[in-house]
């Protein structure tokens, strides 16, 4: 078996992300996986509109942009995804009566993009300096009609793929279950659970790789600040 | 919401202090454009532009449609720029949105009025098939003259796209898949590009160059012109403000001739880097 792009199985493609890129934002990210690449800013806790607050927590607002065309279903999808994703896990109750609101848009979609808005959420997320109950990671598995499974998988593998899975995880808590699952497709039990273990793995990579990106960005405030 | 709150008094007064020595908050010349970052790709019609602080993102792409009836042998061309958020509009009160609007029709009316692209190339079948181009425009960061920004990718976007190629057999169109036949270039007549003054003072004798966020804030009046590589005018805008005099015109003209040449070497440049 071999992918288009001559990657392993397990293996994710090559991630990138930047954080704090937005003037304007209170925080955001820029982040990629090969050529799927989304950029998420964060406003708040700034004031909320007065028939949406909520008077014991913040109200957390996603809008999701297709880089092309206007706003579908689809990107309704995404939207909710994401916010039904971040909402309890954000601690939302210290900043009542505020909007917490986070923009995606997308640059280009290869492919696992509800995984890499998840992803680029989270970093934006910190880079703001929301409060968080965890850090959020998510991985996308594709399983092929040769019924092998791939991870991360690119537009042209989800399209002659059988099924497809996206696994959202909390850090730190994986016994606690997955956060979101979204499995499209036909497929068995034992594919389920291969797919679980699959993106469990992939996950706690990304996480390592964010841990790496705060931790860069940490320092070189640090040093700003020294100097 | 959140009112988008303007620059202080002591911001202001600093901002027009310095101009009337003739130098700029930033640091820059009064006719300098910010640090302009233009790159193209990995797709086809991906383009973004960073403009000092303002950064926009425009993506062309196309798809087949039926013509309008009453032009059945031109293609489509449709042109769309989101507000988006993250740029901070929606937080903002409406009224600076209708400025945005202003802006994104600008925008749209420099690209598609000027006819810079040749519509009748994109026509597959007469009446029955042709091209529909469409660019969309995302500002994702804010720091000031969204339209020159908005104008350089929409451009370099449109430049760096390539649609699949077409093969005619009679009444019957082929579209050649990318990887079967290299994908072609649209084919367009001119590259407009708009650069824009802002004005400052009382009579508007101080005039700047790509205007940041701050200097909208505090300008009378500002001016967009937009140019051709032909040296050609294909659209002026001046949106309220103060009068101008037309020799303040006519300066604003001869330095944006020199800028839309560096302009074009830039975007020149960038789709060179992508194909290489």
């Amino acid at each position: 078996m071999s992918r288009p792009d001559r990657r392993e199985a397990s293996q994710l493609r090559a991630l990138n992300c930047s954080l704090g890129q937005l003037n304007r934002a209170d925080g955001s990210t820029q982040f990629s996986a090969g050529n799927t690449s989304v950029v998420s800013g964060v406003y708040g806790p700034v004031e909320a509109k007065v028939y949406e607050e909520k008077l014991d927590r913040a109200v957390v607002e996603v809008k999701f942009r297709a880089d092309i065309g206007a706003p579908t279903t689809k990107d309704k999808w995404v939207e909710s995804a994401v916010r039904s994703t971040f909402e309890r896990e954000i601690l939302a109750h210290l900043h009542p009566r505020t909007l917490v609101q986070i923009v995606i848009q997308l640059r280009e979609g290869d492919g696992s993009v509800d995984s890499a808005a998840i992803n680029a959420t989270t970093l934006a997320l910190v880079d703001a300096g929301i409060p968080l109950k965890c850090m959020i990671t998510a991985a996308t598995c594709a399983v092929l009609f040769d019924d092998t499974t791939v991870v991360d998988p690119t537009q042209e593998e989800i399209d002659a793929a059988r099924s497809t899975h996206t696994f959202a995880f909390a850090s730190g808590s994986n016994d606690r279950g997955p956060l979101y699952v979204d499995s499209r497709g036909e497929f068995t039990m034992d594919e389920y659970s291969h797919c679980y273990d699959m993106c469990t793995l992939a996950t706690e990579r990304v996480l390592a790789f964010m841990r790496t990106a705060i931790e860069g960005k940490v320092t070189k405030e640090a040093k700003i600040g020294a100097a | 919401m959140v009112a988008e709150i303007g620059p202080s008094n002591i911001e202001s007064a600093f901002l027009l202090e310095a101009l009337k020595k003739g130098t700029r908050v930033d640091g820059r010349g009064i006719y300098d454009y910010r640090t302009l970052k233009i790159s193209c790709g990995p797709t086809y019609g991906l383009a973004e532009v960073q403009l000092g602080q303002t950064w926009v993102l425009a993506r062309v792409s196309c798809e087949v449609t039926r013509p309008f009836p009453d032009r059945p042998t031109e293609g489509i061309v449709l042109f769309n720029t989101e507000l988006s958020n993250m740029a901070g509009f929606g937080l903002e009160s409406s009224r600076s949105s209708t400025q945005e609007v202003a802006i994104s029709r600008m925008v749209e009316r420099v690209i598609k009025q000027s006819r810079a692209i040749d519509a009748e190339a994109l026509c597959i079948l007469a009446g029955e098939k042709v091209w529909t181009v469409r660019i969309d425009v995302h500002f994702l960061d804010h720091g000031g003259n969204l339209i020159d920004a908005a104008s350089i990718a929409a451009i370099a976007a449109l430049r760096h796209f390539r649609r699949p190629d077409v093969t005619i057999d009679g009444e019957e169109a082929i579209i050649h898949d990318v990887r079967e036949r290299n994908p072609v270039p649209l084919s367009i007549h001119h590259t407009p590009i708009c650069v824009t003054f802002g004005f400052f003072g009382a009579a508007g004798d101080m005039l700047v160059l790509d205007p940041t966020l701050l200097e909208e804030q505090v300008q009378v009046s500002s001016f967009t012109i937009t140019l051709n590589s032909h040296r050609e005018i294909c659209a002026l805008n001046k949106a309220g403000g103060i009068p101008l005099s037309p020799a303040q015109i006519q300066r604003c003209t001869q330095v944006a001739l020199a800028k839309v040449d560096e302009v074009n070497e830039k975007i020149q440049l960038a789709l060179k880097a992508s194909t290489a």
